[in-house]
């Protein structure tokens, strides 16, 4: 930088020029020697690149004059690369101090040109001002071509020299606007003896050239690729600045807020362009750029936006309040998530930490970025309070899941054999340390717990009691969780540590985890908890086989001294069945047919299934009016569409209700109901009756269904049966009466007992039924269907109350059988 | 597959999400005691019962 200093002052005429030239070619030559100090890497493409940078700065710092709106970059397929601008010309006239022409001082002198001077550009990229002088010394070849006052100018150099002063060779051409072509174009074939690579690479260079026309608002660049068959030109031409950077960024993303930030302002000399627009990815994105040059390693710049930043961040959340829902104190990592920002700064004089510009270390650039962009950031945050929020509380999401990923690595690194120990009462471990034999019972409260440690197998069987935390949210509702301690207690006690880097399968110490919880709503509830918290933190384990669904009973039947354990009520229904069909119990038909044995087994079964589809569709009648309808064959919409059919098949179904009844309540009438249905009266004791069963249920395909199975009714319960079981005798006038009698009947001289939880087992009637690896019922949660949990819980978490509820009801079941 | 937390597409690595970020943010939930189910109080109205009489004529 201090070569000019030292430089003799001119005092002769021919000499001069020589000693001077001499001079000037040892500097060149020094360019030569160490081009990595002036250009970069030699080798890896990048120091070839920067050749071509160099060349398109100068014709940038044009532009930022104001004079100059268009740059062409051409790739040639002899190897050599063409800039051209239309700015003012590099000047041609003769050099006072240098004896030659401006233009060929700058080509041949390093530390020469306008830049050196802060009156002819106030604000350069250049730092060192060896730009195109070093693209000269490292080129084979260098064309020089000016157009300025209407003239062509022309200079080859080889190597670095000059073949011959710079010479007009014509007049300029004319523009198509009529005016005179202005502007420099140079020509430079990279030197082998210097650049082991060679070819330009057009992606890098259209990367670097867009970012040129987005800090460039109104220049026009081109980018033309003559190196193939085709040729292929993109040009970039951008108004929008520094926003349109942004929103090209962030083109496949989601922005979180609209419109985005910009903020513009000028300190102590430094201009300060941002635009920052947060999206709902994860990643940050920060371009920064000094005088149009980027700072790949950001710098004093990057440092003053991100205090801002911070600052502006934590004083909004505080203030607002919103900072209260965080659950860990926000950093400017967790504001820097999803933004993406494009920070240009315009700085007399900059200094860069190396010659490639990619860090900026000028020290009063940062207070002038941190003031210009806090006191931006501040305004827009209070005249945007709306989108304030969206964006602190994504900051805040950010914030609590760094701090998760804190803790799990903490939860990981506390377990241990002796942290099993000293869990406070809670795990009953088992004494076996092979986790292949092992067995994790996790049960749903404190007294199913208790009898469960004593009824288990110690050798073998863990229990782990898990009580749900109840919460009143509201007067009448309540919410139930697992609280973070249990949470804590369960990660611990599986060994296998928690959280996406810290968790490892191969640490699970027990190979079965069964989930034990009670049959009822809030036990399907803790279970649909339990699995959605393992197929959302411990999928592994799910997929490897691992997690498992006890089956306690639901009922113990008892006659006599014999004892049987029922899962669920078909399984007690079909308990009731067999017993009164072991008994002997027959079935006669009006007819006078006998059915028994595997037969009326069948026939119950049927029955059964009727019972089902009936109910179904009597959900506003009495099931005997619809039962009898069916058996009539009624429920068919081609019969309810014919008024003369439809009453004479309702005063039939009149008449079969007034055989059920005691003579003292009969009087049924029917007739068609209005859309197709069909409506029963009866008056009893002064009061009158009337059900409808509704055209509509009529259309249903439940409805027929049961019409499908109008002959089969008809065959067995036109006319009354008898269920006869040693010497009682059950009048039967279809399906349900069937059903009933034998539930009924089944029941005479049994104690049946509905478990309300597993707590009201002793502890062995909880080994005998559920524990009893030889005994017991596992079912294996399947990846398949645990994304169902997943479903359920999504619904039960929803905001809307109501809906939510309807969704409980119905999937009640669902959950219940999540893995058959 | 959507990310239970965010909706975009599922990533096998890290399934059922589609980021660690997601992932992490899930664990802070479950940590946090954010994730809860209503629980079936006594004072829960029970949908089961059955409707109020409608002219039953049963004897």
């Amino acid at each position: 930088m201090t070569t000019q200093e030292t430089k003799v002052p001119v005092n002769g005429n021919g000499d001069v020029y020589d000693a001077e030239s001499i001079k000037v070619l040892r500097g060149l030559d020094a360019v030569r020697r160490r081009p990595g100090m002036y250009i970069g890497d030699t080798d890896d493409g990048s120091g070839l690149h920067h050749m071509v940078y160099e060349c398109v700065d100068n014709a940038i710092d044009e532009a930022l004059g104001g004079f100059c709106d268009k740059v062409d970059v051409v790739l040639r397929a002899d190897g050599s690369c063409t800039v051209r601008d239309n700015g003012r010309g590099i000047p041609v006239d003769l050099h006072k101090e240098e004896g030659v022409s401006a233009a060929e001082v700058v080509m041949t002198q390093l530390h020469a040109g306008g830049k050196f001077n802060q009156n002819t550009y106030k604000v350069s990229g250049g730092l060192h001002g060896v730009g195109v002088s070093v693209v000269n010394a490292l080129s084979a070849r260098l064309d020089l071509r000016i157009w300025r006052d209407g003239k062509e100018h022309f200079m080859r150099f080889r190597d670095g020299k000059a073949e011959q002063p710079l010479t007009v060779v014509g007049p300029a051409p004319s523009e198509s606007d009529g005016s005179s072509r202005r502007g420099t174009e140079v020509s430079f074939l990279p030197s082998v003896e210097v650049f082991s690579m060679t070819e330009f690479d057009f992606a890098t260079l259209e990367v670097r050239l867009r970012e040129l026309a987005f800090l460039n608002s109104g220049v026009k660049l081109t980018l033309t690729d003559l190196r193939h068959v085709d040729p292929r030109t993109i040009e970039m031409h951008y108004e929008g600045g520094v926003q349109a950077f942004v929103k090209h960024l962030d083109k496949s993303k989601n922005p979180l807020h609209d419109p985005m930030i910009a903020v513009a302002g000028e300190r102590d000399g430094i201009a300060v362009d941002l635009a920052m627009q947060w999206n709902d990815s994860y990643h940050e994105t920060a371009l920064c750029f000094t005088n149009n040059i980027p700072q790949r390693d950001g710098g004093t710049h990057l440092a003053g936006f991100r205090a801002a930043l911070t600052r502006t961040i934590n004083a909004y959340a505080n203030n607002s309040g919103l900072a209260k829902k965080a659950k860990a104190a926000l950093t400017g990592d967790d504001a820097r998530e999803g933004l993406t920002c494009v920070l240009s700064v315009k700085v007399p004089d900059p200094k860069f930490s190396s010659q490639t510009k990619d860090k900026l270390v000028s020290s009063e650039v940062r207070p002038a970025v941190e003031g210009v962009v806090g006191e931006g950031l501040d305004r827009w945050f209070e005249e945007h309070p709306g989108q304030a929020r969206t964006i602190i509380g994504k900051i805040i999401e950010a914030a609590a899941a760094r701090d998760a990923a804190r803790k799990a690595r903490e939860l990981t690194r506390r377990k241990g054999a002796l942290d099993i120990s000293s869990l406070p009462g809670k795990l009953a471990d088992c004494q076996e340390r092979d986790p292949a034999l092992s067995e994790l019972f996790i049960v749903e409260g404190d007294s199913a717990g208790g009898s469960a440690k004593q009824g288990r197998h110690r050798a073998t069987q863990a229990i782990l009691p898990l009580r749900g935390k109840i919460l009143n949210v509201e007067r009448a509702r309540f919410d139930k969780m697992l609280s973070s301690a249990e949470i804590g207690t369960l990660i611990t006690a599986l060994g296998t540590g928690i959280g996406r880097e810290d968790f490892d399968p191969d640490k699970l110490r027990y190979h079965k985890i069964i989930i034990m919880t009670d049959a009822d709503v809030d036990g399907s509830h803790i279970r649909t908890l339990l699995l959605t918290f393992f197929y959302r933190q411990m999928p592994d384990l799910i997929e490897r086989g691992h997690l498992y669904i006890a089956q306690p009973p639901l009922y113990r039947a008892k006659r006599g001294n014999s004892t049987q354990y029922l899962k669920d009520d078909p399984a007690l229904e079909a308990y009731l069945r067999d017993s009164v069909i072991d008994e002997g119990a027959v079935f006669v038909t009006a007819d006078g047919e006998q059915i028994a044995g595997r037969d009326l087994q069948k026939l119950v079964d049927r029955a059964r299934s009727t019972k089902g589809l009936l109910e179904w569709v009597a959900r506003h009648v009495p099931i005997r009016i619809v039962e009898q309808a069916a058996v009539a064959g009624a429920l068919n919409p081609e019969i309810l569409s014919d008024d003369a059919r439809a009453a004479e098949a309702a005063g039939y179904i009149a008449k079969r209700l007034d055989s059920l009844e005691i003579p003292a309540e009969r009087g049924w009438t029917g007739s068609p109901a209005e859309g197709g249905g069909l409506a029963f009266t009866r008056r009893l004791r002064g009061v009158t009756h009337r059900h409808v069963i509704d055209g509509a249920l009529i259309e249903s395909t439940e409805a027929r269904r049961l019409d499908e199975r109008a002959a089969e009714l008809q065959a067995t319960f036109q006319r009354h049966g008898k269920l006869t079981v040693k010497d009682t005798e059950h009048l039967i006038a279809g399906p349900v009466a069937l059903v009933e009698a034998v539930n009924r009947q089944g029941r005479k001289g049994m104690t049946i007992q509905r478990y309300k939880g597993l707590g009201e087992m002793n502890p062995e009637q909880l080994w005998e039924t559920t524990l009893d690896p030889e005994a017991r019922t596992l079912l294996k949660v399947r990846v398949s269907r645990a994304d169902q949990a997943e479903e359920v819980f999504s619904t039960l978490m929803g905001d809307l109350v109501e809906p939510r509820r309807d969704f409980i009801q119905a999937n009640a079941d669902k959950v219940a059988n999540l893995d058959v | 597959m959507a990310c239970p937390i965010c909706g975009k597409p599922t990533r096998p690595e890290w399934r059922p999400f589609c980021s660690k970020r997601c992932a992490d943010l899930d664990l802070s939930r479950w940590l946090g005691e954010d994730y809860r189910i209503p629980a079936a109080g006594e004072d829960e109205p029970d949908d089961d019962a059955p409707a109020p009489p409608d002219g039953e004529d049963e004897p």
